[in-house]
């Protein structure tokens, strides 16, 4: 199992310091939190980690990688997938493709195989389809499976790039804000989701989210970003009594 | 309960390679089946005025050329206004090898399905060199690049002796397996022949959007910082892309040269472009009946309306100045027209016919 190790990331734009010299290590099979404010750096880090951005100083390693200056399609092939805050679908295709588009590096035939199509590329297609399908059945996105992605409600379009992430079948899931304005109903699906992803395919999760509740009751380690700086970290019990974080989350009287 | 493969209703799959099929009844398969067969046929029957035969091969010749265009600007997004040159590419190339080995050299006379292969060879290295600056620029910057190579692609062509400065240069007649294909036969052996191209690259694009090199072009469209995280390096798709189109529109380049038996700069200008550009977009960009449905549109409404400024010329002398500005005119309400009320194209209109027969008697 491989550990995930953001050592002293530092990244400025201009003179905006977004991180500062923050420490994070990803232990396998847990399911690790990253809470802050807004503007605190979240989704910042995780587009360290997911190559968007690269660190002005520090490291990123991921197992024998190195992912401080690797390229989102690079890290895409190591086993870390991400799910984006603001929802990056391909509108202009049904679900299944979307989905198949995750598939891209598992897809090994030629041009000319695709153009004859019989044979190989058809072979290839129908089982990565098949790996599909048990995504598809996990998410319980079976009745959405071929409309058009641009289509539908933001709740299940939320579970769709959920699902994108996993199709790329990861050992590390990153989860941006996978809950922002869902129901309450909508939120305990996804929670079960990331439940059973650790328990039944033993993945890694890293989540950022807002949502308080939910992060305590099913985190396994928590990290608190404030102004980009970590300002605490431990177990939920931990990080609910550090004084320094009630103090960025309430502030003093 | 058993399978029922020719209508919608009871047709149902039981592996994934049985639900990879193009039509998904075998009434689909056998409307096309007989839409094909009549193509093929129906010049047996009717014999058509030469002038009449060489609209329909020119209307097919655009049709090859839309379809490259389509996958470029309807598929992966990235708008091209030097389509014209990227065909004119492939013009010039079997323009070249007639200027170095001799217009009647038997590569060029007998092998002439080969030439064509090459000229999109060539097509595609071209259009794979245009589309380099995808890898930085976006949206109308990259359009404006485009266009930059069709203005470079026309001054070159005008000032190089090589090219006879933009003069025609004479291509010859092919020879096929009954001889040489004689000037009755000429405009009929074309359509034949084109026919035969557009099955050819129908089917292979049909197959190759069902396929990781096709939906990786919807893939940069839509998103491409999410096709970069889903594992495709976004820059090279795009250059991909236009390589593609440039090896249709190589292709067209070369029926065209052989169609018209030489090759002249005044086919391949900014104006054919915008035209092809206007046929996608009429035609229904990121479809690919649309890229049939186009051209044919276009260029009978050219037709058409040639005709009536012809007639108005006749019997209205006083409007001459007028009639001949009717063209342009309509070209341009035409494409306005569409983007205001139907920026899906003719397709649209197909895919709702085709629902609506569907369903029929009932509304939904």
């Amino acid at each position: 199992m491989t550990h995930l190790i953001v050592s002293e990331v530092t990244l400025t734009f201009g003179g905006l310091n977004a991180l500062t010299g923050v420490n994070i290590a990803i232990e396998p099979g847990l399911i690790t939190s990253i809470i802050g404010p807004n503007g605190a750096g979240k989704t910042s880090l995780l587009n360290c980690v997911s190559g968007f951005y690269h660190p002005t100083l520090g490291e990123i390693r991921y197992g024998k990688y190195n992912l401080t200056h690797a390229s989102p399609h690079r890290i895409s092939t190591m086993g870390i997938a991400r799910a984006f805050q603001n929802l990056e679908l391909f509108r202009g295709l049904s679900v299944l493709d979307n989905l198949l588009l995750a598939r891209h590096k598992h897809l090994n035939y030629s041009i000319f195989h695709a153009i004859i199509y019989f044979g190989k590329a058809s072979r290839i297609e129908a089982e990565n389809r098949a790996y599909v399908e048990k995504v598809i059945d996990f998410m319980e996105l079976e009745p959405y499976r071929k409309k058009m992605v641009g289509n539908l409600s933001y709740g299940v379009q939320k579970r769709v790039e959920v699902a994108r992430a996993l199709t790329l079948a990861p050992q590390l899931l990153l989860l941006d804000e996978p809950m922002a304005g869902m129901n309450i109903e909508e939120k305990e699906d996804i929670v079960r989701f990331i439940l059973d992803l650790k328990k039944e395919w033993g993945m890694t999760v890293v989540l950022v989210e807002h949502d308080l509740g939910v992060v305590m009751d099913i985190s396994d380690r928590i990290y608190v970003l404030d102004f980009g700086v970590l300002i605490g970290w431990g177990k939920p019990e931990e990080v609910a009594t550090n004084p320094k974080v009630i103090d960025a989350y309430i502030g003093e009287e | 309960m058993s399978v029922n493969r020719w209508l919608a209703t009871g047709n149902y799959f039981t592996s994934y390679k049985e639900e990879q099929r193009i039509f998904f009844t075998s009434l689909d398969r056998s409307a096309m089946g007989l839409l094909l067969l009549g193509l093929f046929l129906w010049p047996l029957f009717i014999q058509l005025d030469n002038k009449y035969m060489l609209v329909i091969d020119n209307i097919l010749v655009a049709v090859v050329a839309v379809m490259g265009l389509n996958l470029v600007t309807g598929f992966a997004g990235l708008i091209s206004i030097g389509h014209a040159a990227f065909v004119g590419v492939g013009a010039y190339t079997i323009a070249s090898f007639a200027r170095v080995m001799g217009e009647n050299h038997i590569l060029l006379t007998h092998a002439w399905p080969l030439m064509i292969v090459v000229a999109g060879c060539i097509g595609a290295i071209f259009g794979g060199i245009v589309g380099l600056p995808a890898l930085r620029l976006k949206h109308l910057y990259l359009a404006i690049a485009t266009l930059s190579f069709q203005m470079i692609f026309q001054w070159t062509i005008n000032f190089m002796d090589f090219f006879n400065q933009g003069q025609t240069i004479s291509v010859s007649r092919v020879t096929w397996v009954t001889g040489q294909v004689s000037r009755s036969q000429h405009y009929t052996f074309w359509y034949y022949a084109i026919l035969g191209v557009i099955v050819l690259a129908g089917f292979a694009v049909r197959n190759l959007l069902r396929t990781r090199y096709g939906r990786c072009l919807v893939a940069v469209r839509d998103n491409d910082r999410a096709a970069d995280a889903m594992g495709m390096h976004p820059g090279f798709t795009k250059v991909y892309a236009f390589a593609l189109a440039g090896f249709l529109a190589g292709v067209a380049g070369a029926l065209h040269a052989y169609l018209y038996r030489g090759v002249g700069v005044e086919s391949f200008t900014l104006h054919h472009s915008i035209s092809f550009l206007a046929m996608a977009i009429v035609g229904g960009l990121g479809t690919l009946h649309g890229s049939f449905l186009g051209p044919l549109a276009i260029k009978l409404l050219d037709l058409q309306v040639e005709r009536l400024s012809e007639w108005v010329g006749n019997h209205l002398t006083i409007a001459t100045n007028l009639a001949t500005a009717l063209k342009p005119l309509s070209f341009g309400l035409v494409i306005v027209l569409f983007l205001m009320f139907e920026p899906r194209g003719i397709a649209n209109w197909w895919r709702i016919v085709r629902s609506y027969v569907k369903l029929w008697p009932f509304k939904y």
